[in-house]
């Protein structure tokens, strides 16, 4: 079977970064000024090269491009001629629209899978266009890589690939995370979850027969999760339930019944919705009323951030009041795969240093099941 | 539903459909079968070929001793034993050979389960329940897998053979649970690796936890003598439940437990799958009481199972194979992608060697591998052909 890729390079992507900017988002001119080269084309390089020199002989890959730099020209470097533009940039310097536009071609054309170079900002540009349409597989090469749609480098983008068309990965959820302007703008430096795009991930497996295995789908599994928690409110029925963002999350709440915000903080007492996209001084204030309380979240993003991207209304007062204890952390198995540890940045030193402390958290990956992940900080 | 209406539902339909699917993706089994004994050299398939798969290490299934019992055994006794244990089925014999596989294992006493799947499937349920917990190493076999989804039990799982992750769930389960349930393999089945059982039973004993090992590889092959995991580490009866099988080295059938005696009472009172199903044959009952007489009389079988095994994997990686992490008589030879596994175990099958591919997703997708067992029936000269061919075929196909 012949894949369909929908190529795509942000060539000014990650020129920001060694002249100490945020990304490219906006200040192209300020850094091409600064004396930023760029990155992008040769991180695409990289890949396709890799990609075609251990895997193309046995895999068919149908390729979609733009012209010039946002495509054409990587792929040509390494040899591969047979490909259909489908999109040619505008201006000279390729910008957001050209992104967007790009993608439209790929919808139309029906690709399988939409393959791209960038950063966080190219991320959420793909994923304004396709949303949850098409799955996106990533090339690191922006100053901020959030999302959970990358390769941890350009050699697992290639490998990534190529299990991809050979139906060895499967399609799961990956957060689009940002910096948030607004904040950027006022001097805070915080990451924004802008939503739950399709990544690929590892399927995973459980056993059936000796050496037969099956894979089981994602929602088998939160599913399984979803009873998880429907024990624990039970079982705790005097304690405040706040639901954390995330796509595993949002399907949980989904099942329960509980209207979720997908990118916010909710609150639940007696299964019924207490406050919806809660922010720090409204949790806070619940949490004076009902001062026992858990929190459920889900490893987030490319790195597996449970605090500190994407939520940063779980201040570190919110946590201190909650108490660690309290923390129930839900995974996929699949999710945990690429991110094998979880990481924590509260942004308060003392608090990360109890997190760091413990070394490893017991992560819920199935009804009553749990396994044991090392806890990553920033400073420690 | 009204008379002459025709039922539209076939009850019957699935089961081919369901094993279609299998040969669609090539997961069904299809069977070698074995013209000889199960013998270092087999005849499989109409085949003659040295046999690398089979779980038969000390090839005691074939040792003078054990037939010439079995046969006696048999004899005497009969065919059959007439009924479970728990009824009318416990013979003496079946008391004798649980008697001295206790003295064999340097614990207060043992059981002898219908097989070893029976022992961890029956056994571990009554071992845990709703309020407890089993932490259990991700590599587990699926007999364990089976028993841990028995129970009402929460799960846990820790990274394979990791201390300071099995310490973090005890000690997080410390606080949680009233009984807590570690449950290990002793030699894992795929990588020829041996779990840490020293340092899982300080660990347990620091949390007040119960220590379970599946030593069913490790039966007949590791400790002096091959009395098992708890010889090994020198940490005799310290294991809260010993677990394993006379169905591998000790050439027989059966699965069995030792430890002390409140777990042989409790055991054998609480266990579904030894109270409903029939007692061993004599015949088997009598093969494994030989079995165990010559594991305490003849050391030469087990001294020749690690010379083989040593022997085997220095040449091996001398070659510039990668053997993994293996410590025992399972040698894995890692060849890369599945394709090439499956390439490389239907070639030796045409020079005459028999051993199975293990593939994704048994094992890591990258780490497809040949698994061989050795055994201790094979002689130089059988190492020697067999070494000659895995350089043959790793060269041809790239491996090494």
């Amino acid at each position: 079977m012949i894949s369909k890729i929908g190529f795509m390079v942000n060539p000014v992507a990650g020129m920001g970064g060694k002249v100490g900017l945020k990304g490219t988002d906006g200040v192209l001119k300020q850094a091409i000024k600064l004396g930023a080269k760029p990155v992008a084309p040769r991180k695409a390089v990289e890949t396709i090269k890799e990609f075609i020199s251990k895997y193309s002989k046995k895999d068919k890959i149908q390729w979609f491009t733009c012209s010039g730099e946002m495509g054409a020209d990587e792929l040509k470097k390494v040899g591969v001629t047979k490909i259909e533009i489908v999109y040619t940039p505008t201006g000279k310097d390729t910008t957001s629209s050209d992104t967007k536009n790009a993608c439209k071609k790929f919808l139309e054309k029906q690709v399988d899978l939409i393959l791209f170079c960038g950063g966080d900002g190219t991320a959420r540009d793909i994923f304004e266009i396709v949303s949850t349409k098409l799955p996106i597989l990533g090339i690191p090469s922006g100053v901020k890589m959030h999302s959970g749609v990358f390769g941890i480098n350009t050699s697992a983008s290639a490998k990534m690939l190529h299990e991809f068309v050979n139906k060895h990965l499967t399609i799961g959820d990956a957060e689009i995370m940002d910096l948030d302007e607004d904040r950027y703008r006022k001097g805070e430096w915080n990451i924004k979850l802008f939503g739950i795009a399709k990544g690929i991930v590892e399927p995973t497996y459980v056993q059936v027969g000796k050496t037969m295995f099956e894979s089981v789908s994602d929602d088998e599994i939160k599913d399984e999760l979803t009873e998880h928690i429907l024990d624990e409110i039970e079982q705790n029925s005097d304690f405040l339930f706040l639901f954390g963002s995330g796509g595993t999350i949002e399907y949980i709440t989904k099942k329960l019944d509980i209207k979720n915000t997908l990118l916010g903080i909710d609150a639940v007492y007696n299964k019924k919705v207490l406050g919806s996209d809660l922010n720090e001084e409204g949790i806070l204030k619940l949490l004076e009323k009902y001062p026992k309380a858990k929190v459920i979240l889900s490893p987030i993003g490319a790195q597996g951030f449970i605090l500190g991207r994407g939520n940063l209304q779980l201040s570190p007062k919110v946590i201190r009041k909650i108490g660690i204890d309290n923390i129930i952390v839900v995974s996929t198995p699949s999710k945990l795969a690429s991110t094998p540890v979880i990481r924590v940045d509260t942004g308060d030193r003392k608090l990360d240093q109890l997190f760091a402390e413990r070394e490893f958290m017991m992560i819920v990956i199935g009804y009553r099941l749990s396994r044991v992940v090392k806890i990553q900080t920033n400073n420690f | 539903m009204g008379e002459g209406l025709i039922m539209e539902r076939n009850p019957n339909a699935f089961l081919k459909e369901e094993y279609n699917e299998l040969v669609k993706k090539n997961l069904d089994w299809k069977l070698r079968i074995l013209e000889t004994g199960s013998t270092p050299h087999s005849v499989v398939d109409g085949k003659k070929v040295i046999m690398l798969c089979s779980n038969n290490y000390l090839n005691l299934s074939n040792h003078p001793k054990l037939i010439k019992n079995a046969i006696d055994a048999a004899k005497k006794f009969g065919a059959g034993s007439g009924s479970v244990r728990a009824i009318a089925g416990t013979m003496k014999l079946h008391m004798e050979v649980e008697k001295r596989l206790a003295k064999f294992k340097g614990t207060e006493s043992s059981l002898i389960y219908q097989t070893g799947f029976a022992a961890n499937a029956g056994l571990i349920p009554q071992l845990a329940g709703k309020g407890d917990i089993i932490i259990s190493d991700e590599l587990n076999h699926g007999s364990i897998i089976d028993g841990v989804r028995l129970t009402k039990a929460d799960r846990a799982v820790f990274k394979h053979k990791d201390m300071g992750e099995l310490e973090k769930a005890l000690n997080d389960a410390d606080k949680k649970y009233n009984r807590i349930l570690v449950i290990t393999d002793g030699v894992f089945s795929m990588d020829g690796d041996i779990a840490p059982m020293d340092k899982i039973v300080k660990l347990a004993n620091e949390y007040g936890a119960m220590s379970y090992v599946d030593d069913a590889h490790g039966e007949g092959v590791i400790g002096p003598d091959g009395r098992g995991i708890g010889a090994h580490f020198g940490i005799e009866g310290k294991i809260d439940v010993e677990m394993g099988t006379f169905s591998k080295a000790y050439g027989v059938v059966g699965g069995l437990i030792a430890g002390s005696q409140d777990l042989v009472n409790f055991a054998y009172n609480k266990s579904r799958t030894w109270l409903l199903s029939g007692s061993h044959p004599p015949a088997v009952a009598g093969a494994q009481l030989a079995a165990i007489d010559v594991l305490e009389t003849e050391p030469e079988h087990v001294k020749k199972l690690w010379d083989n095994t040593n022997y085997f994997k220095k040449e091996l990686k001398s070659m510039g194979f990668d053997t993994g992490e293996s410590e025992t008589p399972i040698t894995p030879v890692i060849v890369g992608e599945s394709s090439k596994a499956k390439e490389l175990s239907n070639k030796l099958y045409d020079e005459g060697i028999f051993a199975l591919p293990i593939v994704f997703p048994m094992v890591a997708r990258d780490k497809a591998r040949i698994r061989t067992m050795m055994n201790a029936g094979l002689t130089k000269e059988d190492l020697e052909f067999t070494l000659d061919k895995f350089e043959k075929l790793g060269k041809k196909l790239d491996i090494i």
